[in-house]
């Protein structure tokens, strides 16, 4: 096997290899590091690599599954992080001149998890400034590339982890969603990402952006590879206000229960069609993975996505309220320290009043109400993951995301779990997303909605060509 | 339909805020926090004056030692 084949094998595939002893945790870590090494300038996904941790790691979960000291799937596993899980004695940078050096001294509650499994961990990946914005282009790191075409943009804020997990520089990846950070980036580069329950994954350790929207989640290139990882970080953490004490089923084990029966809705009215609507190629795209859903036996209604739409809307006014309160004294002292991006939509925030944020916290009771009520006549919501294809960054226009119907922030209002795969590719061969959302705490739906698709279609078998 | 906020007006909120912000910023920002301001109206639609906000405090008892 190639290092480049070893690199781009699915975590499930390489768990196998390693136990059946056809390389190593250190033959993995080693290909993966010398990828990104000869093609990570064209991409820019990490910030700092761990290069000789990562390999002291792979050495030890080597001695340990040769002693028979097995830690489950991920054990010798190459991974990476989002440079805003904090990670004791490494460099966290949240992409971010104000933080370029700050070291923490204490791990994140779900790194210690991973950690504790015997993942190897590359290192830190790029990302939106503090998660937020838009791609940072005068921030003191580049800002990363699409895989696809390095012209245009790798969907954010999780931008490092869809581009690196793409171009098989790392297995996996953990990343963050506040309004869609996960799955846009998982949409935008044809990779898998799970934004689980409100509440089902620890935010100890992960860098604030707003703390009632916040969620940690998973991404990999396959759903099972998101399952496993999040059956890792899954769980109830006193460290975590938000932290749920519900139990985790066996997320991989459920995955080939096949969907046969299952309602999905899909919520176009009203929605699908705000403002300059859904660009036609991705909603093509979406109508054929519908057919394929029904052809697997799911039974597909169409709903009304009036409180969808307006689910954006408070979305933004919580997001920016809570993400300028968290970093208003830096504001204060030193705007300049923000990137162009950030600093422009953090800063609406200050100009919200407390009537204001009260307001957007009494629609999201509403509004939550509005939407989990569809629930009691559908099992799943199935949407594109993003409006249109990734833009390029020369015609990037900061005010276009509030002109297109917003499909992952209402997920976020209402904390449920929702996941993006691949679902098929422009004219331009840009990829599109699939987005399946479950009921709370149910992430096992979504994935086995997830896996039937997956495995019925060869979109998440292409690779980008650099 | 709410007044629009002027960039004066902006330039007194900012100082309130205790903000030292160019007028270029000023002039970025003013769209957005246009743009929010109209979006609330829309949401205070949504509620009426039994509706509490999606946010929980819960208290907890301290053991005696």
């Amino acid at each position: 096997m190639t290092p480049t084949e070893l690199s781009y094998l699915s975590i499930t595939e390489a768990a196998s290899g390693l136990r059946r002893k056809e390389f190593s945790p250190v033959d993995l870590t080693q290909a993966c590091l010398k990828r990104i090494e000869s093609i990570d300038g064209k991409l820019h996904s990490f910030i700092t690599v761990t290069a000789d941790l990562a390999l002291e790691q792979a050495r030890k979960a080597e001695q340990e599954l040769r002693a028979g000291k097995d830690k489950g799937p991920l054990h010798g596993i190459p991974i990476a992080l989002k440079d805003l899980y904090a990670t004791k004695n490494i460099r966290t940078t949240c992409h971010s001149a104000v933080l370029q050096d700050w070291v923490p001294d204490h791990d994140a509650a779900t790194v210690t998890k991973l950690r504790e499994v015997g993942a190897v961990l590359l290192g830190k990946l790029g990302m939106h400034e503090f998660a937020f914005g838009g791609p940072s282009v005068d921030a003191p790191f580049p800002a990363v590339r699409n895989p696809w075409n390095t012209a245009h943009i790798p969907g954010g804020s999780s931008s490092g982890s869809g581009a690196a997990l793409a171009t098989g520089l790392c297995l996996g990846s953990l990343g963050s969603d506040t309004g869609g950070s996960i799955r846009t980036p998982s949409s935008h580069c044809s990779v898998v990402g799970m934004k689980p329950t409100y509440g089902r994954v620890s935010r100890y350790g992960v860098v604030p952006l707003s703390w009632s929207l916040d969620h940690a989640g998973p991404m990999a290139r396959s759903v099972e590879d998101c399952a496993i990882l999040l059956q890792a970080i899954a769980g109830y953490d006193p460290n975590d206000p938000a932290s749920a004490n519900v139990p985790v089923s066996d997320l991989r084990g459920e995955l080939k229960n096949g969907i046969k029966g299952l309602r999905v809705g899909v919520p176009r009215a009203n929605w699908f069609n705000e403002n300059k609507g859904t660009d036609s190629e991705t909603e093509a795209i979406f109508n054929d993975a519908l057919k394929i859903l029904e052809g697997l036996g799911a039974i597909v209604f169409e709903i009304d996505g009036q409180p969808f739409s307006l689910a954006r809307k408070a979305n933004q006014t919580i997001l920016t309220a809570e993400a300028y309160a968290y970093h208003e004294k830096r504001f204060q002292e030193a705007p300049e320290k923000f990137g162009s991006s950030v600093r422009r939509r953090m800063l609406e925030g200050a100009f919200l009043s407390a009537a204001d944020y009260i307001t957007a916290l009494r629609a999201r009771t509403v509004l939550n109400e509005q939407i989990r009520a569809n629930f009691s006549g559908v099992d799943t919501f199935v949407t594109p993951t993003a409006p249109r294809p990734p833009e390029a960054f020369e015609t990037i226009d900061p005010n276009e995301q509030n002109l297109r119907p917003s499909f992952t922030n209402p997920f976020n209002l209402t904390g449920l779990p929702a996941i993006s795969l691949p679902c098929g590719f422009t004219k331009d061969n840009l990829p599109v997303g699939l987005q399946i959302v479950a009921q709370p705490f149910e992430e096992s739906t979504a994935f086995r909605v997830a896996y039937a698709y997956e495995q019925a279609t060869e979109w998440h078998k292409r690779k980008p060509k650099l | 339909m709410a007044k629009e906020i002027t960039l004066a007006q902006l330039q007194k909120m900012a100082e309130r805020s205790g903000l030292k912000l160019s007028d270029e910023d000023l002039e970025k920002l003013l769209p957005g926090v246009n743009r929010s301001h109209h979006q609330l109206l829309e949401l205070r639609e949504l509620i009426t004056d039994s509706i509490e906000p999606a946010a929980a405090f819960v208290t907890s008892r301290t053991e005696k030692r």
